[in-house]
Parts: C-alpha cells; structure tokens; sequence
C-alpha cells in the first residue's frame, strides 16, 4: 500500500506547489500521474528478491529442477499485480484531481497499462543484477533511470499528444513493441543475472 | 569408457578429484578426494571456518568449484540432472515465515516434486510438530522450523541430501529424529552428507569422513 500513498501524497502536492491555476494543471497533469506511478513502482522494488534471499528461500529455487525464468516470470507477474494494478485503480483518480481532459482518460490509462508492466519487466531485471550486494539501492536507481526515460518520454508523448487532439497511437505502438519483447526477454535475462550476482 | 563393474556396487553419488575452493586468492579448502555411493552417509568435520558450508555449496552448484572436478550423479553440480535429486539445507532453512508449516511443504513440493508414498500431514505428525500444520512458521521456535525444513527434506524424492549442521537447534528427540531419518533415507538407497563442527552423537552408520583443516 505504501507505493499507492505515496503516489497520492505526490500527487496532491502539485497544485500546492503551482497553485491551483486550472490550464496549467490540466496541461501537466497527464505527465505528473505518469511519473508519479512509475516512481511509485520503483519504491518497492529493491526488496523483490530481500526477503527470499534473507530467508534462503531463493537458494531453493536457484536450486529447484524448476526452470528459472519460468518461476522468475511468475515473481514479475506478482510484483506487477501487487504494486502496479493498484496504481493504476488510482491513477485516473489522481489525473481527475488535476484537471485532465475526460477524452485523455483512456490514452493515459492505456499508456500506464504497457508502461507500468516494461518498467516493472527491467527494474527486475536490474533488480537480480544487484540482488547479491548490501544496499543496493542506490546503484539500482542509477542504473535504472537511463532505461526509465524512453518509457517515460513514449508514455507522456502519446498522453501530450492526445491532449492537443493529435494521433496517439504510434507512441504507443513503441511502447507495446518494447513490452513484447521485455516479455520474452526479461526473464531469461533475470535468471542469468540472478545466478550471476549469487555467484560470489 | 571402461563397462560398469560386474558387482551391482550402488551408484555414485558425489566424486571429488583434488576438489578446492579459493576465494581472493585464499585456499578455503582442499584439495579433497573422496567418493559417496547410494546407501553411504558421509561425515564433513571441520573447525569454524574451515569451509564446510563452502564444501556443501560447491556441491550444491551454488558455487563454482576452484580447482579440480567434482560430479554430483554424473554431473555437473547445479546441471538440470544434479538439481532434480539433489536438496540442501542450510543455515537459512529457505521457509517462508509467513506462511504455515504446511504451506511451506506444498512450496517444496511444487518445486521439487514429491517422493512416491510421502503424505505432507503424516511426515509433519512424524517430525513432531501434530497440531501445528496451519500455524505460521513465524510463530514457531527454532527448533520447531528445523523439523519443518527436516519434514521437508523427508517430503521430496531428492536422493542426494547436503546438511549444514542438521543438528543445531535441536533437542534430544529432535537429534534422534535426524538420525532416523537419514537411516531411513540411506536404507532406501540414498545419500547425504552432513557437516559438525565437534562431537555429535551422530548416526553410527557413518561411512566416509571428509576431514577440512582451517
């Protein structure tokens, strides 16, 4: 629950901070939601593998006749399920709050829909990466804001381009493109990263 | 390839040649030789830190063995063959604190399997811990979630057993029970391997001591 506060508490600040000036607030409303979540996501990241790893748990499954990726491809649904999808119930909450176009709605829930999932797909990945260092957190959001910028300018681009009433789709259309292959990918390369990082 | 020899000799479990481990330019231990067959308990004695648990997660795949071989049922340890038959338990019991003992023995199960006549009730009554199937492993002592990882090793088919210090934390009828169950397994044909650190009442039916020096 703490990602879903932590997006409101973010959220309702903004007008505080600019003031309630209706057109300005419609205008970046799209682009504060969408941050806003993807931060939110980053939040409980760092302690997808903690648990299993501080209670040897994930010794058993590195170690299981069980293919990896498969068991790590349910450990990303999870995580998706657990800190994405109730971000997503409150974002159009939140873009409602600020101001945002009812006709931009669905451009905006449609873009968090293939952005949340990628984002969460190589956070992961980055995640197992460094899954075998103490504190880890810090080189995690290094390495992941590179990867989170094309996410975030595709997302908010087709968000921005809905609002001036222009074609959304071909940002979109990258972003999906992106997500298929990080579907395939991402736990392949999250097995290898995770027998690399335990691996000492 | 030299034909198998005529004698029906159980198969081999693990075989070491010159095994050693180094970590930063440090000899952990090693070189080692020795041999475990089906049916064979074998004994790892070594003061703190003269690598015993490094031993058993070497053979485990977990890490990569320095110098010499090592085959763990014709493999290579940590291979898709070795990881089917084989099951470590640690210092971390890898039991999910949140959920119940029974719980826990279903995760194993659904990750490795389950051996042919196992019932996950009637090994948790075996182990001593009746009643307490639905109770969060949290909320167990220590000792008590020992017999939850102990049920679980009893739970799965794996043949090869590697155990780090399977007697801490136990009690006296909870040392008896580990000793019952590793006669029982290597009366089935399977194997293990156990680490102590000093004078165990261990099993008698020891057959291979692996000495480590610090």
């Amino acid at each position: 629950m703490l990602p879903v506060l932590y997006a409101i508490i973010v959220a309702t600040l903004f007008p505080f901070a600019l003031g309630p000036e209706h057109a300005l607030l419609a205008r970046i409303a799209g682009g504060v939601v969408l941050v806003t979540v993807l931060l939110a996501m980053l939040l409980a990241l760092d302690n997808v593998f903690r648990g299993d790893l501080d209670d040897g748990a994930l010794e058993q499954m590195l170690l299981s006749p069980q293919p990896l990726s498969v068991l790590l491809a349910a450990r990303m649904l999870a995580y998706w399920l657990v800190t994405a999808l109730p971000l997503l119930l409150v974002a159009p909450i939140l873009a409602y709050m600020l101001g945002l176009q009812p006709a931009v709605q669905p451009v905006l829930l449609l873009a968090l829909l293939l952005a949340t999932p990628l984002l969460a797909l190589l956070g992961i990945v980055l995640t197992a990466l460094t899954a075998g260092t103490r504190r880890s957190g810090m080189l995690l959001s290094l390495m992941l804001l590179p990867l989170a910028v094309p996410i975030v300018i595709f997302a908010a681009g087709a968000v921005g381009a809905a609002q001036q009433g222009l074609p959304w789709i071909a940002p979109l259309a990258w972003l999906a493109a992106a997500l298929a292959l990080a579907l395939v990918l991402a736990p392949l390369a999250c097995a290898t990263a995770l027998r690399i990082a335990l691996d000492t | 390839m030299s034909p198998p020899p005529a004698t029906s000799s159980p198969p081999l479990m693990i075989e070491a040649r010159a095994l050693g481990f180094t970590r930063r330019d440090e000899d952990v231990f090693g070189p080692l030789d020795f041999a475990l067959r089906g049916g064979e308990i074998g004994l790892i004695e070594g003061d703190n830190g003269s690598g015993k648990t490094t031993l058993l997660r070497v053979l485990a795949g977990l890490l990569r063995p320095g110098t010499g071989t090592v085959q763990v049922l014709g493999a290579q340890p940590g291979s898709e063959e070795a990881r089917a038959s084989t099951i470590i338990m640690g210092h971390l019991l890898g039991l999910k604190a949140d959920l119940s003992a029974l719980e826990n023995l279903r995760i194993g199960m659904g990750l490795y399997g389950r051996a042919a006549d196992a019932n996950p009730d009637a090994i948790l009554a075996r182990v001593g811990l009746d009643g307490y199937a639905n109770e969060a492993v949290r909320d167990l002592s220590a000792g008590q979630k020992k017999r939850v990882a102990l049920a679980r090793l009893a739970l799965l088919p794996a043949r090869l057993w590697l155990l780090d210090e399977p007697y801490a934390n136990l009690d006296r009828h909870g040392i008896a029970l580990v000793n019952d169950l590793l006669a029982q397994h290597a009366a089935a044909g399977g194997a293990a391997l156990v680490t102590s650190h000093g004078a165990v009442n261990f099993h008698q039916g020891v057959t291979c001591t692996v000495r480590l020096a610090a």
